[in-house]
């Protein structure tokens, strides 16, 4: 590693970084596989519905049809293409599912560091703050919500998930902001004199930046399952175009689980949601060695 | 307790190599040492120096990405170790290799008493008699000035870092082993521990009849109770002789240079000085020519490509171009 | 100048259920850093040198006594306004490897101190890459070569300099050495203290050396202050070498005769003091806190504790005090 002449030392750092990652992520095939899924999906997230007239066209000649080369996974009770459907519900689940990642790692990491870094009265407060937040259950309060609240919005749906799930994050983060506030280094720029920010933000955080990141992604999945549990069992209303949305009609409308005409109308929102998973936890193994200079350079 | 003399062991020519991303790095490169029966035999180096691969070897020991690709171990009454595997090997790591691992004050089961440890140790060597193993247990560590029954039902927190070294020795040698490794016996001790613990090791090796073999990093230690150094850098011995001779009249210069880099208590403090340069690592090892030679003072033209041969005179043993032949000095003009 | 009087360090450690036991780290400790002198503590892990360490460079609190920093009592300000001077001293760790940031590269290691002095000195980023550079090269390494690395790349010695190195940008007046050298190779272990030595002159830094060999207190502050600390007391106190070559107390005399001799250099202290060794952890805390491993210790010694009594250019606390020569003598060849 070398810094080129007339280049400020940051520009070349974070080109460094940038080739750092890719080249963890060539390292194993099976990461490349896991990039791929997360590309597509994001892809189908962000032009998906751009690709498809609105609404969606029905075709009352082939409600249920099997597979076939116009429709790869069949059609549903109205006739409209599964696989379209499927595409188009994407964006929902994963604005949903992000927002609920950002909010959770946000808020977890925040409390976390605060309580771990002054520890004291700032460390009470706030673990009996999260504490509070890990009694509350979220399914039954989720239910009560849904009566009032239609839930249109992905982002009204990630803030809502958000609020219901940073506690575990928080403690999480406590507990490593407790071990490395005792590292040498961190002694060292309180003794230097270094701000409190400095410290929290340029020297606990960065190290604790594989973990947090983990955090995220694993965030995103269970963010994932709830939501589309929860249009699964009905609880939320049809407005929203949402693979859980997709299960519970496949189910309860078209009895997929006794004839055969709805399974593939059943099977194409699970296989999405299995194959986004797959690709999340198959990215979640390079967190480390990218956060890790020393793992990210050897 | 049945006597049986010291071991002799004779190391040729034994390479071991670490599998990296940038191909097969040589940890060892051809060490050739013998250490006589019933003598402590120092090993000093830094860390890289190979010292520990090398004591591994002692019992075929050497964990991937590391093996052995080369050269023989031949312990007497073992026979080639390099040869051996499975159940044999397991057999003699014990019974007749004792060894008392780096950091020994944390290799204890923090769960189990000593003495159960003791027992599983004893079951997994099929000895029949366990009564006889805890006596002799107890009658060693009464010996290195410990209360035996005491240790034996203490779990490893209730002993100190000195006392938990000699159980490590303890265990080393109560399934009998004459040749016994010792893998920096004393680092992380106190001063005045280290010299007690430096004192057992002495004792019991003349006592036991054993072929003794210390590694360490520090000069003193060696210097203390050996009765033969070998000193090592970049996976190479590059002087071998009676420790007495080697520390008095050093002849290869790193030896020099290490041992006038030792701040001593005695004498004009400023004459020590520092080495220059640094340890090479396992990547960093020069491929051909003296592995010493970027920090050498005495360095000349053949040593860029040519690894010196180790040469014996009068029992020692020193491997360096420079002073390899004193009987005809090097001509400066031939190397200009 | 600093000055300590009187410093009481007690843990509390967590007990049964009866109650916490108290641990006494240091139990009254009295000495003086002078401006650009040395001064060394000596002593065995858990003598409470670590903590006195720790205490003076502001990391840790006391229970009792006084640090007097350049004329100020600290006990007379707000912990938020001592805090300026502690940071005229540094504490170097024992650990180069922890010391550093490992997702920080050198230059912003250094970057962020050096931000903070040059915005209380009214100076341009110009002058921060300057000082960086320049604290390198003070502490011996190539600026060009280290700045842009991250610790994992560096050797042990080398990171040893870095931590140094940004020590220095805050300009302090006190380095504290707490075994700075331990866990680095032996063959660079010499070029760091050289530094520190080094500093001592150029820079006219005190530095604080905390460490259990005697040897390299003697290189680097062979002209200062050595006080031997047991069981969080100090026993004996003195110009280094007068400590070294004519020990009075047993427990010093214990530490010195355990330093290993290099035979065919050296020939054994013909004096040399070996401690009887206390089996027994639960040490009792009437009398001499050393008596029970002390091969000289008679009735008074458990009966009453010595005073810290002056004895020339030294002082010890013994009952018995005698001279000892116990250091290795040079080997005629």
């Amino acid at each position: 590693m070398t810094v080129v002449e007339g280049m400020p030392a940051t520009v070349t750092l974070r080109r460094n970084f940038w080739r750092g990652v890719g080249r963890v992520m060539r390292r194993k095939p099976s990461r490349m596989v896991g990039v791929g899924i997360v590309v597509l999906f994001v892809f189908m997230g962000i032009f998906g519905p751009l690709l498809y007239p609105d609404p969606l066209p029905r075709d009352d000649n082939a409600l249920y049809a099997s597979p076939s080369w116009a429709h790869p996974f069949g059609t549903d009770f109205e006739g409209t293409d599964v696989l379209a459907l499927v595409v188009t519900g994407t964006r929902y689940v994963l604005l949903a599912g992000l927002t609920t990642a950002v909010i959770t790692v946000a808020l977890g990491t925040a409390i976390g560091l605060l309580a771990g870094f002054h520890r004291g009265r700032w460390d009470t407060v706030l673990m009996r703050l999260t504490d509070l937040q890990l009694t509350i259950p979220g399914l039954p309060l989720l239910l009560v919500l849904s009566t009032v609240w239609k839930f249109t919005s992905p982002v009204e749906m990630g803030v809502v998930l958000g609020l219901l799930g940073w506690g575990g994050i928080a403690r999480a983060v406590r507990s490593q902001s407790l071990s490395l506030r005792e590292r040498g280094f961190i002694e060292a720029a309180k003794g230097l004199g270094l701000s409190t920010r400095h410290i929290i933000g340029r020297e606990l955080l960065p190290s604790m930046a594989p973990y947090i990141a983990m955090n995220m992604l694993i965030a995103v999945t269970g963010a994932i399952y709830a939501q589309v549990g929860l249009f699964f069992l009905g609880v939320l209303p049809f407005d929203a175009n949402n693979w859980g949305v997709m299960l519970n009609l496949s189910v309860f409308g078209g009895g997929a689980l006794s004839s055969t005409a709805a399974l593939p109308y059943l099977l194409a929102p699970l296989l999405a949601i299995l194959l986004l998973t797959l690709g999340i936890v198959l990215v979640v193994d390079a967190m480390d060695e990218i956060f890790n200079p020393r793992l990210r350079e050897e | 307790m049945t006597r049986t003399s010291a071991p002799g062991v004779r190391i040729d020519d034994l390479t071991v190599v670490y599998k990296t991303p940038a191909g097969e790095l040589p940890a060892l490169g051809g060490v050739s040492l013998s250490l006589a029966p019933g003598t402590i035999t120092g090993i000093v180096g830094e860390s890289g120096s190979g010292k520990s691969t090398l004591a591994l070897s002692l019992l075929n020991a050497v964990q991937p990405p590391g093996r052995i690709s080369g050269g023989t171990v031949e312990i007497d009454g073992l026979g080639n170790v390099v040869d051996l595997q499975g159940e044999e090997l397991r057999r003699a790591r014990g019974r007749q290799v004792g060894y008392v691992f780096q950091a020994a004050q944390n290799s204890l089961n923090p769960l189990k008493t000593v003495g159960k440890q003791l027992l599983d140790l004893g079951r997994s060597h099929d000895f029949d008699d366990l009564p006889a193993l805890l006596k002799d247990a107890r009658a060693l560590l009464g010996r290195m000035g410990l209360d035996g029954g005491r240790v034996l039902d203490s779990y490893q927190h209730e002993l100190s870092g000195g006392m938990r070294q000699r159980v490590g020795i303890m265990f080393a040698l109560v399934l009998n082993a004459h040749l016994v490794v010792l893998d920096e016996p004393t680092t992380a001790l106190d001063m005045i521990t280290q010299a007690s613990i430096l004192r057992i090791v002495r004792d019991v090796h003349h006592e036991r009849g054993l072929t003794t073999l210390i590694i360490t990093h520090d000069m003193g230690v060696a210097a203390e109770v050996t009765d033969s150094l070998a000193v090592m850098y970049g996976g190479r011995v590059v002087e071998h002789g009676p420790t007495t001779e080697v520390l008095g009249a050093p002849r290869h210069p790193y030896t020099q240079g290490l041992i006038r880099a030792i701040p001593r208590l005695s004498g004009d403090i400023d004459e020590a000085r520092a080495l220059p340069g640094r340890p090479p690592t396992l990547g960093t090892i020069p491929k051909q020519g003296c592995v010493f030679r970027e920090r050498c003072p005495i360095r000349i033209a053949v040593c860029d490509t040519v690894d010196p041969v180790p040469v014996t005179r009068d029992a020692r043993t020193v491997a360096c171009h420079a002073v390899g032949q004193p009987a005809t000095p090097v001509t400066p003009k031939e190397f200009a | 100048m600093i000055t300590a009087s009187g410093i009481v360090k007690t843990y509390k450690q967590r007990g049964n259920m009866l109650g916490a036991r108290a641990v006494p780290a240091l139990r009254g400790v009295d000495f003086a850093i002078p401006r650009g002198g040395a001064v060394t503590f000596i002593g065995e892990s858990g003598c409470g040198k670590t903590t006195l360490g720790r205490i003076v460079a502001g990391l840790e609190t006391y229970d009792a006594g006084e640090i007097v920093i350049d004329g100020t009592p600290m006990s007379s300000l707000k912990p938020r306004h001592r805090e300026p001077f502690f940071r005229r001293i540094q504490l170097i760790h024992q650990d180069p490897y922890s010391a550093l940031n490992p997702t920080r590269t050198i230059h912003q290691t250094l970057a962020a101190p050096l931000a903070l002095r040059a915005k209380q000195t009214g100076r341009d980023k110009a002058w921060m890459e300057q000082r960086a550079a320049e604290l390198l090269a003070l502490v011996g390494i190539d600026p060009g070569y280290v700045l842009p690395r991250y610790p994992h790349q560096l050797s042990g010695g080398m990171r040893q300099r870095v931590v140094i190195a940004r020590a220095l940008t805050v300009d302090p007046e006190v380095l504290v050495a707490d075994e700075s050298v331990s866990m680095i190779d032996v063959s660079l272990r010499l070029g760091v203290l050289s530094l520190l030595k080094d500093l001592r002159e150029r820079l006219n830094v005190s530095v604080l050396f905390i460490t259990h060999d005697i040897a390299t207190a003697r290189y680097i502050g062979g002209d200062g202050e050595l006080y031997v600390i047991y069981r969080g007391q100090v026993v004996e106190s003195g110009p280094t070498e007068s400590v070294i070559s004519g020990p009075i107390h047993p427990y010093t005399q214990s530490l010195l005769s355990a330093i290993p001799v290099l035979h065919g250099v050296e020939r054994p202290g013909p004096e040399r003091v070996v401690p009887t060794e206390a089996l027994d952890e639960s040490h009792a805390d009437s009398g001499c806190l050393f008596a029970r491993r002390c091969p000289f210790a008679t009735d008074i010694c458990t009966a009453e504790p010595p005073a810290l009594v002056p004895d020339g250019d030294q002082a010890h606390a013994c009952h018995h005090p005698r001279r000892r020569s116990v250091i290795p003598v040079e080997a005629v060849a």
